[in-house]
């Protein structure tokens, strides 16, 4: 402990006495860096310089600079992954962002190396506390570009999502589904959630579900279809089940899929006629 | 038309010659299956009942015992001759029950007692 304290001692004092230095050289790879790409501009990186160092030197003052859980360690955690978010957010590569933080670390040790007082044992307490810190800021921004990459990629997959499997209210009453693709239990759930909210919201009668899209079935699919045509017939409404091919009837039949109970028709047209005709309704054409 | 008769977490009513209503509280007592099937069945046969509107509209998630409950009651009905037909089920209900549900059910579902059942 007394090691450790001396470590940052150390490390604390030489720091304030040349946190000009260090500032600018930081500052200049900063600019070389993100300022070409106009990623950030010279505010935003001289900025960054001395919030950097105010929270090293923070850390390095604290009770336990070694222990990774106190709260100015995870202020400096913070502080590098919200700056990676920012950055990704904007374009930027993980990659320069972790380039910046070896060149920050390089730039410490090297101010190390001009103080002639610090003996050998010294110096590799201090390359060892700096590798570890610095190796931790490292995990944080690859954490936070994890998260940013997870929250593009599921924020496509819903939009996705959202334009495949689009519910549109063709008449008063009548709701259409047509499903392209594959039925998996994620998007199953999906689909029968917004569909079973709208059959409340709208109070449809009937919701013709066209499977003219779907290229290939198998027993999971067919499970969630006939989990989604239960759902609607709980809920009241009509489920009619249009455009099966004929290799999906095959399918169906060979898994022993019981379509008794479930309205099926050829053709979306067919399942709207099929829908009018249970609501009562009649399009005929002007005489 | 008016007429209603409380029974143990529920409220049912006849809403139209021979057309009841039956509203469950969040009290019923789904455990006492047994009275509470005679109960109603007793009040139905009563006013020589056709149809029961069974109002899902305060569950937001019905579970398999519930189902169970609903499904005996359904055909506790059919054996008097009255059909019964489950009204306002939530979407989650509907989206959960869906899941675990092996058979149809021994009751019909309509959206609404104003909407054809």
């Amino acid at each position: 402990m007394a090691q450790q304290g001396n470590t940052s001692q150390i490390l604390a004092e030489t720091l304030k006495l040349q946190i000009g230095n260090i500032s600018s050289a930081i500052e200049k790879q900063g600019h070389a860096i993100f300022g070409g790409s106009n990623l950030l501009d010279s505010d935003e990186i001289a900025d960054f310089c001395i919030e950097f160092l105010e929270l090293l030197v923070a850390l390095l003052e604290s009770k336990d600079p070694e222990d990774d859980a106190s709260p100015q360690f995870h202020a400096l955690e913070m502080y590098f992954n919200n700056l990676s978010r920012q950055i990704l957010m904007r374009g930027g590569r993980v990659e320069d962002l972790v380039r910046y933080i070896q060149f920050m670390q390089r730039a410490l040790i090297e101010m190390l190396a001009e103080n002639k007082e610090i003996g050998i044992k010294e110096a590799r307490a201090i390359l060892l506390y700096l590798s570890g810190i610095f190796n931790e800021l490292i995990l944080a921004v690859f954490a936070a570009y994890l998260d940013e990459k997870e929250r593009t990629i599921y924020a496509q997959e819903k939009e996705l999502r959202e334009t495949s499997t689009p519910i549109t209210e063709i008449w008063d009453g009548v709701l259409t589904l047509p499903i392209i693709g594959t039925l998996d239990s994620s998007r199953t759930m999906i689909v029968m959630e917004a569909l079973l909210n709208r059959i409340a919201r709208d109070r449809a009668e009937a919701v013709v579900m066209d499977l003219t899209g779907v290229k290939n079935i198998d027993s999971q699919v067919s499970h969630h279809l006939i989990q989604m045509v239960r759902a609607v017939q709980l809920m009241g409404s009509d489920a009619i089940i249009t455009g099966i091919r004929p290799e999906i009837a095959r399918a169906l039949t060979s898994l022993n899929i019981d379509l008794g109970n479930v309205i099926t028709r050829a053709t979306l047209s067919d399942g709207l006629k099929e829908a009018f005709r249970r609501l009562g309704i009649q399009v005929s054409a002007r005489a | 038309m008016n007429d209603f008769a409380k029974l143990p977490g529920m409220h049912l009513t006849e809403i139209g010659r021979g057309v009841f209503l039956l509203e469950p509280s969040r009290s019923l007592d789904i455990s006492a299956q047994d009275e509470l099937v005679v109960a109603v069945l007793a009040r139905l046969q009563q006013a020589e009942a056709s149809k029961l509107y069974y109002d899902l509209a305060a569950l937001p998630l019905i579970e398999p015992l519930y189902y169970q409950w609903l499904n005996r009651l359904a055909r506790a009905c059919g054996a008097i001759n009255a059909g019964m037909v489950c009204i306002n089920f939530q979407p989650t209900a509907a989206f959960a029950l869906a899941h675990h549900m092996e058979t149809p059910p021994a009751f019909s579902a309509a959206l609404s007692i104003r909407e054809r059942a």
